[in-house]
């Protein structure tokens, strides 16, 4: 598209935003002057204005009466149901605090468990150290570097 | 509370005209109308003002609609040819009511977008910048699913045209 003048092709483009006053000033003053002169684009700008006048032809239903009174009704419900304020705070409050009893019992489990499987070596180490403070023959064992 | 009451009556209409032409039927479009309007209750404290409350509660009921065609399998395809309309019976009314009736399928047989795109400016007077914030997309789409969907309509009544229909 020059400054001044359009084709067909682009006028066509453009008479959809035309027609629905969408256009900047100057586009449009370029429409409205190629239009002027082209009677195929006034033909066809007439029948998307036809096309459009028979789409408003085509009505709807009412709106139920009672459309305001049930929407209203169910906002009050909600209302009525939702934890409000101080009560919200104590059931967040509430829900963190299960979280974290969970979490403290199972760190609980999980050293009590730890201490049931204690390394065999530590308490053979023990017990071989109980049987050589209270066995004499023990000690002469280790003095001469026995087992 | 009373000021949201006036203006649930105050869009109440255009909004469940809107949702009827979306949804295609009216207990979808009652249902998805109360459905918006309850949530922009719960979500008012978000609206924030940078759109009129129209176009934000329009987008609301938009995506609910979507939503629930999405979920659900039409009963009924609304976009197979009709039964060819008696066209030569002369009373008025009838022709009027023959006439409607195409120009709703072919508005009905467009995809989702473009007909809301195109709802919105025929009968809700919504400008492209204003169908832009309610659908959710750019001016530039706008314009584009507007020229895409009135060729399509046009094309949709080409047969009828020609028959004598409309």
């Amino acid at each position: 598209m020059s400054n001044s003048t359009m084709n067909c092709g682009q006028a066509k483009r453009l008479l959809p935003p035309f027609l629905d006053e969408e256009l900047s000033g100057r586009v449009r003053e370029i429409v409205s002057t190629h239009l002027a002169s082209c009677p195929a684009c006034r033909a066809e700008l007439e029948a998307l204005r036809t096309d459009v006048g028979l789409l408003e032809q085509v009505r709807t239903p009412e709106v139920s009466p009672f459309l305001v009174t049930r929407v209203m009704a169910e906002i009050r419900e909600r209302r009525r149901t939702a934890p409000q304020g101080f009560a919200r705070l104590l059931r967040s409050l509430a829900a963190a605090l299960m979280v974290a009893v969970s979490i403290g019992i199972g760190v609980w489990f999980g050293s009590g468990l730890a201490q049931t499987f204690t390394p065999v070596a530590e308490n053979s180490t023990e017990a071989a150290v109980g049987y050589v403070e209270s066995s004499t023959i023990g000690v002469y064992s280790l003095m001469l570097g026995g087992d | 509370m009373a000021a949201f009451e006036e203006l649930v009556r105050r869009h109440q209409q255009g909004l469940f005209s809107y949702l009827y032409r979306m949804c295609r039927n009216s207990s979808d479009a009652e249902e998805t109308a109360q459905a918006a309007m309850v949530r922009a209750w719960e979500k008012l404290a978000t609206f924030r003002g940078a759109s009129s409350f129209k176009t934000w509660l329009y987008r609301i009921g938009t995506n609910l609609c979507l939503n629930l065609r999405m979920r659900r399998k039409p009963t009924e395809e609304l976009c197979e040819t009709m039964a060819a309309p008696d066209v030569e019976r002369p009373d008025a009314e009838y022709r009027q009511k023959v006439r409607e009736e195409t120009v709703r399928r072919a508005l009905e047989c467009l995809p989702d977008d473009q007909r809301a795109a195109l709802v919105l400016l025929v009968y809700e007077d919504m400008s492209y910048k204003e169908i832009a914030e309610t659908l959710g997309k750019t001016v530039r789409a706008v314009d584009s699913l507007l020229f895409r969907a009135k060729a399509n309509v046009r094309k949709a009544l080409a047969e009828d045209r020609a028959k004598g229909v409309i």
